[in-house]
């Protein structure tokens, strides 16, 4: 009961921002009343993917202040559970999502044990490795397609199936994917109120402080991790049936690892809108890089070097990122 | 039955001998002071009946279990707690969210932490100070921040490293008059470490002295004030003239 309550406070939020937000979420609604290009459709849709990915990375990441940059193994656990599921046995995606979250959590644990012995640098480092090694066993997994990946065939599932999730117009995903997003954000705000939020939050700032007043460091990173893993399993369920050709490359990569890391950091590692924030400006921007820029110039990769920019940028003005900078300004102003 | 008893703590770092058979008991309702040079091992010694380091050899009884070699949450959990002497903040947690992060450890519920966290700081005069962050408040205010963090977790026992350090003699009074509280009124067993004479003179009961990793004195403060060793060793000649 305590935990619905606090999941559904957000009275330690100003006013203002409130609207700001409630306002946002109106237009996120709203928004395929207007007549859209397929583009924009997309990448909207990728930018609701990249925020609940940014969420939970942001719970370890953020608010535990463990820089994880091996989140793309869960999107993979996630979309290959629920496409060989579909394939083989043609299980509904309301079941295999949940396997599929279940199965990560499982191995979240397995390997988080260990990570977790591990501080800073090289937990980071770890963290690449432990994704890039199970990218590479399922290149060579037949049972899961090797490196040709997985094909779910739309045309054996007459649309719209809202069991299985196939779907031939965008706006079905598009708002499945916004119901998710929003229960996302209310399972922040309760992480973020609960003993859990505030115990990594003290870990982030002091080990031994933190292990002074109770806590259980290890076993409280551990916890947290596999939170975040539920959150970028679920939609790694949610682009098997979106994308329908699942490939290593595709959902494994290290480039989507950083990229959800870079997000969450770019808007604010720590807060309850970083994540979202920082999804809102880097995915239309790629989307936007990658289409035009790109492919004229023959610019492939600018992206990359944007990335490595901003992370240079967040690092030097502000490690709190633009939330950051937006809280000082206004705690600034009120003093 | 002693509430803590240490029997021949040594701790080695490397060649360095820290702590070196160091053995001495406190009695539950007692404000020890623990006092000797810089490097003497004090901090040390907290650490090790913390749970902070392991020990080398030696035994740490609390309330009569063996906690020797037990994890420092572990520790915290059996009702002993402590402060840190540096405690560099760079978090966004406001004064009052650390002390329920302290809070936390005895609930789960957020109300119920955050009206203990609002009382403790209540207690400690800080309830002003609640909903700024860490590092905006001045050194002594954080110092009692960090002993209401502690006393949140509610504590038998508590070791405060330092409390006083780099405080003007006012600032000094004020940790005294919180120190007393938390002793007389919450009733939690404390011992101190303390550089400032005026401070741990008069609110100790008893202090142990430490001198180059060894305990070399034991008493009532104002035999440790006369003691030739620990005059030697740690107050200077001056110390008894002056001030005593």
């Amino acid at each position: 009961m305590e935990a619905l309550r606090n999941a559904f406070d957000f009275s330690d939020s100003p006013r203002t921002d409130l609207m700001v937000v409630g306002i946002l979420a109106a237009l996120l609604v709203a928004f395929p009343l207007v007549p859209y290009s397929s583009f924009a459709m997309a990448t909207m849709i990728q930018f609701l993917m990249f925020s609940i990915y940014g969420m939970g990375w942001n719970t370890i990441g953020g608010y535990g202040g463990q820089v994880d940059l091996g989140k793309a193994q869960y999107v993979g656990i996630g979309a290959y559970t629920t496409a060989v599921m579909l394939i083989r046995w043609d299980v509904p995606f309301w079941v295999s999502m949940p396997v599929g979250m279940g199965l990560a959590v499982g191995w979240s644990f397995v390997i988080g044990y260990p990570l977790f012995k591990l501080k800073g640098h090289y937990f980071a480092i770890a963290t690449i490795a432990t994704s890039l090694v199970l990218k590479d066993l399922f290149e060579v997994w037949d049972f899961v397609g090797a490196a040709r990946g997985l094909h779910i065939s739309p045309v054996k599932y007459p649309p719209p199936d809202f069991l299985r999730l196939i779907f031939r117009e965008d706006i079905y995903y598009y708002y499945l994917l916004l119901a998710f997003f929003f229960v996302g954000i209310l399972v922040i705000n309760w992480f973020r109120h609960s003993r859990l939020g505030f115990q990594l939050r003290a870990i982030r700032d002091n080990e031994d402080v933190a292990k002074s007043l109770g806590i259980n460091v290890h076993w409280a990173k551990i916890k947290t991790y596999a939170l975040a893993t539920a959150f970028v399993s679920a939609v790694g369920s949610f682009h098997a049936v979106y994308i329908k050709n699942i490939e290593p490359e595709d959902t494994m990569s290290l480039d989507i690892s950083v990229l959800i890391a870079l997000m969450a950091m770019l808007g604010g590692a720590g807060s309850l809108w970083g994540p979202i924030i920082g999804a809102g400006i880097l995915i239309p921007l790629k989307s936007y890089l990658k289409e035009w820029l790109g492919a004229k110039a023959g610019l492939i990769g600018i992206d990359l070097i944007l990335y490595a920019l901003i992370i240079m940028l967040v690092s030097a003005v502000e490690p709190k990122g633009i939330w950051g900078l937006l809280d000082r300004l206004r705690r600034g102003r009120g003093r | 039955m002693a509430l803590l008893e240490v029997q021949n703590l040594t701790k080695d770092f490397g060649g360095l001998r820290a702590n070196d058979q160091i053995s001495f008991q406190v009695q539950e309702g007692e404000l020890v002071g623990l006092i000797g040079p810089n490097g003497a091992g004090k901090t040390t010694l907290f650490h090790c009946i913390s749970g902070h380091h392991p020990v080398t050899s030696g035994r740490i009884l609390f309330s009569g279990e063996d906690i020797t070699g037990l994890e420092a949450h572990e520790v915290a959990r059996r009702g002993l707690a402590r402060t840190f002497q540096v405690y560099a903040a760079t978090g966004d947690l406001t004064v009052q969210e650390y002390v329920m992060v302290g809070a936390f450890m005895r609930t789960g519920s957020r109300a119920k932490a955050r009206a203990k966290a609002q009382w403790i700081l209540g207690e400690l005069g800080l309830k002003d100070r609640a909903g700024r962050l860490l590092t905006e408040i001045p050194v002594p205010a954080q110092k009692l921040v960090t002993m209401a963090m502690a006393v949140a977790t509610e504590p038998r026992m508590l070791l405060l490293d330092e409390v006083a350090a780099g405080l003007n003699p006012q600032e000094v009074e004020g940790v005294k008059e919180t120190i007393r509280h938390i002793h007389r009124d919450l009733g939690v067993t404390i011992i101190l470490i303390e550089h400032v004479m005026a401070l741990v003179m008069d609110v100790s009961h008893r202090v142990i002295v430490l001198d180059a990793g060894r305990k070399i004195a034991e008493g009532l403060p104002q035999e440790i004030a006369s003691d030739p060793m620990v005059i030697k060793a740690y107050l200077g000649e001056r110390y008894g003239q002056t001030e005593a």
